[in-house]
C-alpha cells in the first residue's frame, strides 16, 4: 500500500519520485538503477545497518551527516549526497576495512564469480591494499551442520545468515561470538543447524562464507552460458513437496551441479527448502536404471527396448483381451502432468480400463480445490493446521505460517496426534487419528451458537437439517487431552475470524474415518467459505494427477466416468470410447491383486512394495507387472519388464502445485544411459498396441456415428508440448495454458469444474476404537527427510534421514515398563515389526509414532490396508 | 650488347650455382624428427604442458578453473573436488579430480599458464607431439603430472 504513494527525493542534485517510507538502498537499486554497494540490506530482511558499506551523506539542519542508506526510509524532501568526496571515501575505506582479514581463497571460492564483496570491491573499492600484515586466522571449512560449510575468515558479518534464521525460521541457531576484529559467526555450541530451510541462507551470504557441502566446488559461477562446457542454469521447480518452488538447476557437462532458489514471490517468495536444494543425489546416481530390464527363467536381465516395449504390450494386451478389469495402472503425483495424462489415456483406451489411480489418489477423499493463492496464508487471521506437520511436509509455507502468525498477528491452531514442531506458535489439541471428525463437529457444535454460522448453514442445503443433527455431537468426552476451555477458546478465535484458513493433510481423509472426515470439512468449508478449508497434497503433483484423471471414478477435468454427457465428450475429443464403470481405487488394486482379481499391473513412479508386506505380498500374486521407474525398487524388483524412465530434469514437463498453479519443469540434461521420458514410453506402447480391426470394439458406434478410429492414429505427439496442447484442450481448467504462456513462473489453472463442497452431508463419525489387546493408537508422522530414493541417494542426508524407531511418550514407557533404546515388537491386526523404542514428549501419551518410508516400511506394513488409526501393541520380550 | 648479355646471364647462374654447391657439401642444418638428440629451444619457447607439484609432492593445481577460462581454445577441462584432510591431493580445501588439456584444440599461446595463480600449469619445451588416434592428444592429469622430460621451466618474466 505504501509502496504506491510516492514521495519526492533529491540525490546529488537531482530529483527522483519514489515509492514512500522503503530503505533509500532499495529505492537507489531497485527504482533508479544507481549501483549504491550494500552487504547486509536485503529485499527480504529487516535492515540493520550491520555492515557500514551503504554510507551516504544526508542534509540535516546541522549540515550532511554519513549514514547508512539502507536504514534511512525515504521521505518527502529527503536530500541525499551519494557520489561526493567524502561519502566515496567512507565507502571505500568501509571497503578496505572489510579486505584487510578476508582471504585470497577468491580460486577456490565457490562464490567467485557471483559474490558481491569480489564485484563491489571492483566497482567501488581502492583498486589496491595497503595491508601487508598478516591476517587473522579463523575457523575455515567448518561445519555448521551436515549441509552447510563456513568459512568464518570469509564472512563480512552482515548477519543475513542470523536474520533469515530468525525472520523466517523462526529459530535463531546462528549467533555472533567474539569482539572486534575477532568477531566471527558461530552456531551455539554442539547444535548444528536444523531448520528444514537452512539452505537459503548460502543463497544470501554475501561472500562464500556459507557453501553447499553437496554441491561444494562441482560449479563455478562464473562459467555459465548455453555450451555444454559452460554452467547452464535452467529454471525449473521443486518436486518434493505441493508448494512447488521455484529453484534454478545449474547443469555442466550433462551433470547437475547445485540447485539454488529461483524468486518466485506467489510461491516460494526467494526461498526453498533444504531437500529441494541439496537432494540432488539421485539425478546421476549410480543404481539408476540405464536399461530396460525383463524377466527371463525367473531372473531380469537387460533387453533392448524394442523387446521390452513388445513383452510389455504383449503382456498388457493379452490380460486386456481376457478381461480389461484384470488390468490396472498406478501413475504418481510425483511425475508430471503429460505423463500421468497419457497414462490414463493409454488404459483407457486401449486397455479399456478403469482402474487407474495413485498413491493417495483416490483412497484420499480430498477435495482439489487447491488454495486460492498461497499468499493467502499471509491475509488469514486464524489458521488451523489439521493432521499437517507442516514444517516437514511443506517446510518454505511453514516459514510463512510462522511470518503470518508472529509478524501479521494471525492466531494459529494446531490439531495433530503428536505435538508438532510448530505448536508452539498457537494453541495445541491433540488430535487422534481417526477422531478428526468427532473433534469438528464438537467444534462446529460450537460455531454455530453464532448466529452467523447459523445464517451461513442456512444458505446451504441441507442447513437446517445439518444445524439439527450437529446438535448432537457437542460432547468432548470422545475427545482425550480437549477441554471445554480450550475447546471455547478456539471457538471464539474462529467467530471472530474475518479470514480463516484451514489446511489439512493426506492422512485425515483416508483409513477407516475418511468418510465422515471429509464430510465434516465439507461442512466446515460451508461454514466458512469455499476457499477456506484447503486440502495440502503430500506430492508435487498431487493436485495435477488428480485433475488429469489418474483416478479410478474420474476422466481428466473431473468428469465422472459415469457421466453418459461426458464420456460423450471424451469420445469425440479421443476418438475411442471410453469404459464408463468406476475402476479400483490404489488400494483395492492391491487388495484386488492379493485375491487374484488383478493380473495385469503397469506401475510409473511410485512403489507399492513400499506400502508394507501386505502390498508386496499382493505384487507377488500379479500375473504380469510392468514397472517404470527411475531405480530399481522393490516393487520393480518383482516386475516382469522394467522400463527405464528419466527424472523430471531430463526432460520437459508441468507440474500443478497446492495452489493449482501450473509450472513448468523444462530439460535440464540430457537422458542418462538408454533411460527415456515417461511420455515418450507410453506413446511408443500406444503406437505398438495391436490395431482394433474393425467390429471388434465391445461397443457399438452409435447410429448416424463413423465407428470410431482406432485410437493409436491420435497417437503421434513428439513433444511433450505437445501432449500438454491436448491436455489444454480436453482438461477445461488448463483451458488455454501453453508452454509458452506458464513462463518461467507458471499460471493458475482454472478452478471451475473442480469438485466442491455442495451441501451438508450428515456422516457420523465412528467412535475411536478400544481394544484391549492393543492399547495404542498408532500415529504416522511425515518426515522432510524419509528414506525414499530421492533422498536416501544424497550421501549427506545418511546422518538426518527420520530415525528408524518406534517413538512414544516418557510416561507410557515408565507406565508399561518399556525401556528405550531396546528393541520391542508391535503387533496390530496387520503385522508384526520389530523396531527399537524412543522416548519423545511431543508423541502424546497412549499413542507410538513411526514415521512413513522407513526401511522395511514398518508403519505401512502395521497400517495394512487400513489406514491412519490403526490400534497397536508394544511388548519388549526382554523388558520386564 | 648481345656478347655482354651473355656474359653476364653465365656470370650469374655460376654465382648462384656456387651457393647452392658450397651447400651441398656442409652439414644440415634440418633435423631428422623424432630427433636423436634434443634441439636448443629458445627459453621462452611453449611446448607441451605439464603441472607442478610442490617439493613435498603435493600437486600445486587447486582446480580453480582458471586456466580453463582463460584458454582461448576452449581445450581445457577440470572436474573440481574435495580434499580428504586426512589424505591431500593438494594444499589447501580444493583439487582437480579430472585435468584434461586436448593438444589438437591448443594453440599454444600460454594463457593458462598466465592464468594459473599457483604456477602448475606451464608450458614446457616438448615438442614431440604426434601421435596415432586422436585420444591420444587428449593429455589426461596422469600425462601432465608425470612429463616424458622432467625439466620444469618458470618463465622468468612471469
Ligand atoms: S567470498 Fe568473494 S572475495 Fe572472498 S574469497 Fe570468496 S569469491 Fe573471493
Ligand atoms: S556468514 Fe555470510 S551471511 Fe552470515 S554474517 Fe557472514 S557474510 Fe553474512
Ligand atoms: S596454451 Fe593457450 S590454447 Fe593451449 S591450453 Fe593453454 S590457454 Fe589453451
Ligand atoms: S592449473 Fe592453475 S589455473 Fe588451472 S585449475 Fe589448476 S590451479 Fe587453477
Ligand atoms: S547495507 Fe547498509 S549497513 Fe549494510
Amino acid at each position: 500500500m505504501s509502496e504506491k504513494q510516492t514521495v519526492t527525493v533529491t540525490i546529488d542534485g537531482v530529483q527522483y519520485e519514489v515509492p514512500a517510507n522503503i530503505p533509500l538502498t532499495r529505492a537507489m537499486r531497485k527504482f533508479l538503477g544507481i549501483d549504491i554497494p550494500t552487504f547486509c540490506a536485503h529485499p527480504r530482511l529487516e535492515p540493520v545497518g550491520a555492515c557500514r558499506q551503504c554510507l551516504v551523506e544526508i542534509e540535516t539542519p546541522r549540515g550532511p551527516r554519513l549514514t547508512t542508506a539502507c536504514t534511512t526510509y525515504t521521505t518527502d524532501g529527503l536530500v541525499v549526497l551519494y557520489n561526493t568526496e567524502t561519502a566515496r571515501a567512507a565507502r571505500e575505506a568501509t571497503l578496505e576495512f572489510l579486505l584487510t582479514n578476508h582471504p585470497l581463497d577468491c580460486p577456490i571460492c565457490d562464490k567467485g564469480g557471483e559474490c558481491p564483496l569480489q564485484d563491489q570491491t571492483l566497482r567501488h573499492g581502492p583498486g589496491e591494499s595497503r595491508f601487508l600484515e598478516e591476517k587473522i586466522h579463523k575457523n575455515k571449512r567448518y561445519p555448521i551442520s551436515d549441509l552447510i560449510m563456513l568459512d568464518q575468515e570469509r564472512c563480512v558479518l552482515c548477519w543475513r545468515c542470523i536474520r533469515y534464521l530468525e525472520e523466517w525460521e523462526f529459530k535463531p541457531q546462528l549467533g555472533l561470538y567474539h569482539r572486534g576484529g575477532e568477531t566471527v559467526i558461530d552456531i551455539h555450541p554442539d547444535h548444528p543447524l536444523t531448520a528444514k530451510t537452512s539452505g537459503n541462507i548460502i543463497d544470501i551470504c554475501p561472500v562464500g562464507a556459507l557453501t553447499n557441502r553437496v554441491a561444494r566446488f562441482h560449479f563455478r559461477p562464473w562459467t555459465w552460458g548455453p555450451y555444454p562446457r559452460t554452467l547452464q542454469q535452467v529454471p525449473s521447480i521443486c518436486i518434493h513437496c505441493s508448494q512447488g518452488c521455484n529453484l534454478r538447476i545449474d547443469v555442466r557437462t550433462d551433470r547437475v551441479r547445485r540447485i539454488v532458489a529461483r524468486e518466485n514471490m506467489a510461491v516460494n517468495d526467494w526461498w526453498i527448502c533444504d531437500k529441494g536444494r541439496f537432494a540432488q543425489g539421485f539425478f546421476h546416481h549410480p543404481d539408476r536404471l540405464t536399461q530396460p530390464l525383463v524377466r527371463e527363467n525367473g531372473e531380469l536381465r537387460p533387453a533392448s527396448w524394442e523387446e521390452a516395449l513388445q513383452r510389455v504390450v504383449e503382456g498388457l494386451h493379452r490380460w486386456a483381451q481376457q478381461d480389461p478389469e484384470a488390468v490396472g495402472a498406478i501413475g504418481s503425483g510425483k511425475v508430471s502432468n503429460e505423463a500421468n495424462y497419457l497414462l490414463q489415456k493409454f488404459f483407457r483406451l486401449m486397455v479399456d480400463t478403469n482402474n487407474i489411480d495413485h498413491r493417495w489418489g483416490g483412497d484420499v477423499l480430498a477435495d482439489p480445490t487447491g488454495m486460492g493463492a498461497i499468499e493467502d496464508i499471509y491475509r488469514a487471521d486464524v489458521i488451523v493446521l489439521l493432521g499437517l506437520d507442516i514444517a516437514e511436509e511443506v517446510p518454505v509455507l511453514a516459514t510463512f505460517f510462522r511470518r503470518a502468525v508472529r509478524r501479521n498477528g494471525a492466531r494459529a491452531v494446531i490439531l495433530h496426534p503428536r505435538r508438532v514442531e510448530d505448536a508452539r506458535f498457537g494453541v495445541y489439541l491433540p488430535v487422534w487419528p481417526g477422531g478428526e471428525a468427532i473433534w469438528l463437529n464438537a467444534l462446529m457444535a460450537r460455531l454455530v451458537r453464532e448466529e452467523r454460522f447459523r445464517a451461513a448453514a442456512r444458505r446451504h442445503a441441507g442447513g437446517q437439517a445439518f444445524l439439527t443433527w450437529l446438535s448432537d455431537y457437542g460432547d468432548l468426552d470422545d475427545l482425550p487431552g480437549v477441554t471445554e476451555e480450550t475447546m471455547a477458546h478456539v471457538v471464539r478465535l474462529l467467530a471472530d475470524a474475518q479470514s480463516p484458513l484451514v489446511l489439512y493433510g493426506a492422512d485425515v481423509v483416508r483409513g477407516r474415518a475418511a468418510e465422515a472426515n471429509a464430510a465434516a470439512l465439507h461442512n466446515l468449508a460451508l461454514l466458512l467459505g469455499e476457499d477456506r478449508v484447503v486440502y495440502v497434497g503430500p506430492d508435487a503433483n498431487s493436485l495435477g494427477a488428480r485433475d488429469m484423471g489418474v483416478l479410478p471414478a474420474f476422466l481428466p477435468g473431473y468428469v465422472p466416468v459415469t457421466d453418459e454427457a461426458g464420456r460423450e465428450r471424451f469420445r469425440r475429443l479421443w476418438g475411442s470410447e471410453v469404459p464408463e464403470e468406476p475402476g479400483l481405487t490404489y488400494t483395492q488394486m492391491l487388495q484386488a491383486a492379493a485375491d487374484g482379481q488383478l493380473k495385469a499391473l503397469f506401475v510409473m513412479g511410485s512403489d507399492p512394495a513400499a506400502d508394507g508386506a501386505w502390498a508386496a505380498r499382493a505384487l507377488e500374486k500379479l500375473a504380469f507387472l510392468v514397472v517404470q521407474d527411475i531405480f530399481l525398487t522393490d516393487t520393480a524388483r518383482r516386475a516382469d519388464v522394467v522400463l527405464p524412465a528419466t527424472t523430471y530434469a531430463e526432460t520437459d514437463g508441468t507440474f500443478t502445485n497446492m495452489e493449482r498453479r501450473l509450472q513448468r519443469a523444462p530439460q535440464a540434461f540430457r537422458p542418462i544411459g538408454d533411460a527415456r521420458p515417461d511420455w515418450a514410453i507410453l506413446v511408443a506402447l500406444a503406437q505398438r498396441w495391436p490395431v482394433r480391426e474393425a467390429g471388434e470394439s465391445r461397443r457399438k458406434p452409435r447410429k448416424g456415428q463413423r465407428a470410431a478410429r482406432s485410437p493409436q492414429a491420435r497417437w503421434t505427439y513428439t513433444t511433450p508440448q505437445d501432449v500438454l496442447t491436448e491436455i489444454a484442450r480436453v482438461v477445461p481448467q488448463y483451458a488455454g495454458l501453453t508452454w509458452d504462456a506458464l513462463g518461467t513462473s507458471g499460471r493458475y489453472t482454472a478452478g471451475e469444474g473442480v469438485p466442491r463442497p455442495r451441501g451438508f452431508q450428515q456422516v457420523p463419525p465412528a467412535a475411536l476404537p478400544a481394544e484391549p489387546e492393543y492399547p495404542f493408537t498408532l500415529v504416522a508422522d511425515r518426515f522432510l527427510y524419509d528414506h525414499g530414493t530421492l533422498i536416501r541417494t544424497t550421501d549427506r542426508f545418511a546422518r538426518l534421514l527420520a530415525p528408524p524407531v518406534a517413538r512414544m511418550h516418557p510416561e507410557d514407557l515408565a507406565r508399561y515398563g518399556l525401556k528405550p533404546g531396546k528393541e520391542a515388537v508391535i503387533t496390530s491386526p496387520h503385522g508384526e515389526v520389530t523396531l527399537p523404542l524412543a522416548a519423545d514428549p511431543t508423541v502424546q501419551q497412549g499413542t507410538v509414532a513411526l514415521a512413513y518410508s522407513l526401511p522395511g516400511a514398518p508403519l505401512e506394513t502395521l497400517m495394512g490396508p487400513e489406514g491412519p488409526g490403526v490400534l497397536v501393541n508394544v511388548v519388549q520380550p526382554d523388558a520386564r | 650488347m648481345a656478347i655482354k648479355d651473355v656474359y653476364q646471364g653465365t656470370r650469374a647462374i655460376g654465382r648462384a650455382l656456387g651457393v647452392t654447391l658450397k651447400h651441398l657439401f656442409e652439414a644440415p642444418v634440418t633435423v631428422e624428427s623424432p630427433d636423436r638428440e634434443p634441439i636448443a629451444v629458445y627459453p621462452r619457447f611453449r611446448g607441451r604442458h605439464y603441472l607442478r607439484r610442490y617439493e613435498n609432492g603435493l600437486e600445486r593445481c587447486i582446480g580453480c578453473q582458471l586456466c580453463e577460462a582463460a584458454c582461448p581454445t576452449g581445450a581445457i577441462y577440470i572436474e573440481a573436488e574435495e580434499n580428504d584432510p586426512d589424505n591431500p591431493v593438494s594444499p589447501g580445501e580444493r583439487y582437480a579430480r579430472v585435468y584434461e588439456i586436448n593438444l589438437l584444440r591448443c594453440i599454444f599461446c600460454g594463457d593458462c599458464e598466465e592464468a594459473c595463480p599457483t604456477e602448475a600449469i606451464v608450458l614446457g619445451h616438448g615438442y614431440t607431439l604426434a601421435n596415432y588416434t586422436r585420444r591420444d592428444f587428449v593429455l589426461t592429469k596422469e600425462d601432465l603430472l608425470n612429463p616424458p622430460e622432467p625439466n620444469v621451466v618458470i618463465r622468468p618474466e612471469g
